[in-house]
């Protein structure tokens, strides 16, 4: 009796297949949202060289080839697609409206990320949702109050208010040499399985890693000190640049959880996993590469600490001092 | 506005600086006051304006803002403080203040104060705001403790290489005040022309595009000073800026005729893509390089900095295993004795003169005049009396309970509470400063509320602001000492009745922290899961308190503000009361037809009609529960000669004279428990109410605020009077 009661609200409110999720999306002009999908993953293709035919989008999209179709056929209607052959390509309009659509996302992922205290695997749920609810002038207001990002979460360029977008750089993970470093600039969100498995491993936009082997089956790197393997079909998930002589490196061996009281360090710098306000927050105070700080004590539960950071007692959490990344000082002398 | 024939003419921005709640019409100069927390900048700003001063908020903002002003020479100068930042450049609503306030207002001269013993760490700000303007004086404080230290610090070369006056200086004790107000007025009347030091980024290709965009900008805006400044913001996509370069004027200049805003703001966003998701790190790197530099070339230790070992070991003890948590408890029980002792004399002082005296020979003077005996009723029975109640019932215990936290506060000892009790607030989902706002709430409510200011993280300050209502506040104690002596104590044998009552009482208190924890820990699992939250504790150096400082600051803004409000509150509170109470329907008061039909359902909660009208309509303040519990129980049962008249508060002497009230009106042992139940868990009073509302800005959260603990409340009760029916 009491386990029935407790099972009505979570068939309601379950998350993605709860019946409050299921009819808020068949509320939502199912139709519109399909042909607004369709022109996002065109986007898609089209931004990365690939070519895009029906089938592709019924997989990307989640619904039957007839289906589809049909969404096409509308998409044709409205001039935003044509078809070349098996080829979909979009129009001029259907790149403006693709757009559109990814800008509102990315902001909403950024939103996501920066201002509130949602999980990181949730952001593109959430933002495939809001997408096509939100119109465009609450999202350029919002983008105002964040700082007008241009980058979003995962590292993707957000389109511009006027519809610019930048050439894509980079090269999948498998394409960089053995021995060469790279920096991840994109983590690719598509399908969340696969984005869950690289956010799992510690891998994120603005890492440095090296190719140590590769081969068919596995590729083996370093990132953050530590031996990483990952299949290389997983990998063409992973966008990487060379690393460049100027580049902004840190060396995340040793997180500041790790040192002892007492022992003075250098900041090398903030993981890219602490976001938002309580990453300005510790820049502000002074935690900013090439700075020292010292652990001073601890409270009596054994945290928080208090770190002297140029010359202020300053506490942190232990969920702080792990994204906080420093360097042993050496004793030349 | 800056006029380059007149050099000695004000610079500030008049239109703008209305805007931001800055009147200008009876002074020339306008002065701003920046700075790191902790440096020193309050005793500054005293020891500049004096008296002169008043305190108020920012415009649209909860956050406070202090102006004063001062005379130097010929010139009338206003001072205004803004608020204590690290740095201008996060989105925090502090700095966003203290940014707009000197960019857009433009002040005459900026004065930045600085702690000589962190010199490096306020370099950081100062260099900033160096980027926005050319006008500044930095305030080297705190050159004794400096002293003390072994710090030296060459102050004509840090005038140099930052390119303004620099003053060393003692706010405390006044030194290097004159020197002070003589470099504002150079600075001011363009007497002194400050060269500040502009900010290089350390790797070259960035270095570059700030460049590129600054030549960029310099064909649209020829002539603005600080197109440097200007460029890092578009960089950083600060909004305001967009807009104004897109409207085409920045400040007072406006962009050439036939040029092109658009492409400044198109190249902007270009070289943002190139430029990556690193450039605020790589802007605050520099600086604080820049900072390194400057403070390495300017400061000398003597011997070794074992000198600020005094505070290691103040805090070794405060914040040990052994020591840390009776230390406090000790600390904060005798805040509170002292607040209980201490408030009993002023507060029958203040009861005999405005309520024992003060209302018959109000009374008197109305009736003497011919005044109609319902207006007599309506305001001298009813607002005035309540509102005297409430008057000599809070203002004693806040006038010391407030002024003591605030010197722990000053000395530097509560954020060390804080340190200590963070582990606990953690696990519920809330910030350790909390138990310096729940602490707060014993005092009074509303000022807990108001001291969720500190808590900097909007998921914990929301948490902290909901659950502050169940620490039981001043107003609520008398009723629980007062039923638990009467009804609990009387049960008990007779000498453990003083024991078990204050049992009673001290566990309703621990009742209420524990549903505190309960709530917060709710609250940030549902409710408040997806509110951004953000962590980080100065602790700041002890020092000693600023006494008279410290006694006046904390009554202007903690206890006449709120008990302001609660006057407000109580005013037609007590109209309604009164006229409850006299104006009859059917022969009978309106009360009395609420309490016949409020009594079945109230006795389901164990509780009863008199009781839940009486919480009703002493909504303005808790102090009123008592006195109205009382009068309506006479007014009900008809009791004769009790009351000194229909709808009057009244309160007995003895506590015998109550407890036979009572019992005539039906109270049992179960009534009076789930009336102290009640009384911890109920809605905030309006004052409380009112507040939250000013803070949150938000009617969902005072809603839910409100009506949490009235639905925890009667839950409670309910369950009780099932128990022990």
């Amino acid at each position: 009796m009491l386990s029935g009661l407790l099972l009505v609200p979570l068939l309601v409110f379950m998350p993605e297949k709860g019946l409050w999720t299921r009819w808020r999306r068949r509320r939502q002009n199912m139709l519109r949202v399909w042909m607004e999908d369709a022109l996002k993953a065109l986007y898609n293709c089209e931004y990365k060289g690939i070519s895009c035919d029906v089938g592709g989008l019924a997989g990307r999209l989640g619904i039957s080839q007839d289906r589809v179709l049909q969404v096409l056929q509308k998409l044709r209607d409205q001039s935003l697609v044509k078809t070349e052959g098996e080829q979909v390509l979009l129009t001029r309009l259907g790149r403006s409206y693709a757009l559109r659509i990814i800008r509102i996302h990315r902001i909403w992922e950024s939103y996501l990320a920066n201002e509130t205290g949602m999980a990181e695997t949730d952001w593109h749920r959430l933002a495939d949702l809001r997408e096509h609810e939100l119109s465009m002038e609450e999202v350029n207001a919002l983008a105002g109050r964040l700082g007008n990002p241009v980058f979003d979460p995962h590292g993707d360029p957000i389109p511009s208010a006027t519809g610019e977008l930048p050439r894509p750089k980079g090269m999948p993970l498998r394409d960089l040499p053995e021995g060469k470093e790279g920096i991840i600039i994109h983590l690719e969100d598509e399908p969340p399985e696969v984005y869950a498995q690289l956010v799992a491993m510690g891998l994120y936009p603005g890492m440095v890693v090296r190719m140590l082997e590769k081969d068919d089956k596995r590729l083996r790197f370093e990132a953050h000190g530590e031996e990483l393997l990952l299949a290389p079909l997983l990998s063409s998930n992973v966008t990487v640049r060379a690393l460049e002589e100027e580049d902004r490196v840190f060396d995340a061996g040793l997180s500041l959880l790790e040192v002892p009281l007492g022992e003075e360090v250098e900041v090398a710098g903030i993981s890219r996993a602490c976001r938002g306000q309580q990453r300005r927050r510790l820049m502000d105070l002074g935690i900013v590469r090439g700075n020292h700080i010292k652990p001073l004590f601890r409270a009596p539960g054994g945290e928080p600490t208090a770190y002297d950071v140029l010359g202020a007692s300053i506490a942190l959490r232990e969920e702080q001092a792990k994204h906080i990344f420093v360097k042993r000082i050496q004793n030349d002398k | 506005m800056t006029n380059s024939e007149c050099k000695s003419c004000p610079v500030h921005h008049e239109a703008h600086l209305r805007a931001l709640g800055i009147d200008m019409s009876r002074y020339d100069f306008v002065v701003a006051l920046a700075g790191n927390p902790n440096t020193g900048k309050s005793t500054l700003f005293n020891a500049l304006t004096g008296l002169r001063q008043h305190t108020g908020n920012w415009p649209g903002k909860t956050v406070a803002r202090a102006e004063g002003a001062f005379a130097f020479g010929e010139s009338r100068y206003k001072v205004v403080d803004l608020p204590g930042t690290y740095s201008l450049l996060s989105t925090s609503t502090d700095e966003e203040v203290a940014r707009d306030f000197i960019l857009f207002g433009k002040p005459d001269v900026t004065v930045i104060v600085v702690d000589a013993t962190r010199l490096q760490r306020s370099l950081n700000l100062v260099l900033q705001i160096l980027e926005i303007t050319d006008r500044a004086v930095l305030a080297l404080n705190l050159m004794d403790e400096a002293g003390r230290h072994g710090i030296e610090v060459d102050v004509r070369g840090l005038s140099k290489a930052l390119g303004v006056p620099v003053v060393p200086m003692v706010a405390r004790s006044r030194e290097g005040l004159p020197t002070l107000l003589q470099m504002i007025d150079e600075v001011a009347t363009g007497a002194y022309r400050c060269k500040p030091r502009r900010l290089k980024m350390e790797r070259r290709v960035v270095e570059e595009m700030v460049c590129s965009l600054e030549e960029k900008l310099a064909e649209v805006f020829p002539g603005v000073p600080n197109l440097r400044w200007v460029a890092l913001r578009l960089l950083e996509g600060d909004q305001s800026m967009m807009e104004a370069v897109s409207e085409g004027h920045l400040g007072a200049y406006e962009a050439l005729p036939e040029s092109e805003p658009e492409e400044v703001l198109a190249l902007a966003q270009e070289l943002r893509w190139q430029l990556g998701t690193d450039f605020h790190d790589e802007l605050m790197e520099s600086i604080f390089s820049e900072a390194a530099k400057i403070a390495g070339k300017v400061v000398r230790m003597e011997g070794k900095k074992e000198a600020f070992s005094l505070d290691r070991a103040i805090d070794r003890v405060v914040t040990s295993r052994l020591w840390g948590f009776p230390i406090m408890l000790g600390l904060l029980a005798l805040v509170f004795w002292l607040t209980i002792v201490g408030a009993n004399y002023p507060s029958a002082m203040l009861s005999g003169l405005l309520v024992e005296r003060g209302h018959p020979f109000l009374r008197d003077l109305f009736l003497s005049v011919g005044a109609p005996a319902w207006l007599t009723g309506l305001l001298i029975d009813g607002a005035y009396l309540s509102a005297a109640w409430v008057v000599s019932v809070m203002l004693p215990p806040m006038a010391i309970f407030f002024p003591l936290f605030t010197l722990l506060e000053d000395f530097g000892y509560l954020p060390r509470v804080s340190f200590n009790m963070d582990r606990l607030f953690k696990r519920v989902g809330a910030h350790g400063k909390q138990a310096l706002t729940m602490s707060m709430g014993f005092g009074c409510n509303a000022a807990g509320v108001v001291a969720t200011r500190v808590i900097d993280s909007p998921r914990e300050r929301l948490i902290a602001i909901i659950t502050n209502n169940f620490a039981l506040c001043n107003g609520r104690w008398p009723l629980q000492i007062l039923l638990a002596t009467v009804f609990i104590g009387a049960v008990a044998p007779a000498h453990w009745a003083g024991v078990i009552s204050a049992a009673a009482v001290v566990g309703v208190a621990v009742l209420g922290i524990l549903f505190s924890l309960a709530v917060s820990w709710a609250l940030s699992r549902t409710v408040l899961k997806g509110e951004a939250s953000a962590f980080s504790l100065e602790l700041p150096p002890y020092r000693p308190p600023r006494f008279w400082e410290t006694l006046y600051t904390s009554f202007i803004e903690r206890t006449l503000i709120v008990l302001w409000r609660a006057v407000v509150f109580a005013l037609p509170a007590g109209m309604v009361i009164w006229l409850l109470a006299n104006v009859h329907v059917g022969g009978l008061p309106l009360a009395e037809h609420f309490i016949r039909a409020a009594d079945p359902v109230a006795m389901i909660f164990g509780l009863n009609g008199v009781i839940l009208l009486a919480y009703l309509v002493a909504i303005p303040a808790n102090e009123l529960v008592i006195p109205t519990i009382l009068m309506l129980t006479v007014m009900h049962l008809g009791m004769e000669g009790v009351a000194p008249g229909q709808g009057v508060l009244f309160e007995l002497e003895d506590a015998q004279g109550i407890a036979e009230i009572f019992t005539a009106g039906g109270w049992t042992l179960l009534t009076a428990v789930n009336v102290m139940l009640f009384s911890l868990l109920h809605n905030p009073c309006s004052t409380t109410i009112y507040t939250i509302y000013k803070e949150t800005g938000s009617a969902k959260w005072t809603a839910l605020a409100t009506f949490l603990p009235i639905g925890l409340g009667l839950l409670v009760c309910l369950l009780v009077a099932l128990v022990a029916g």
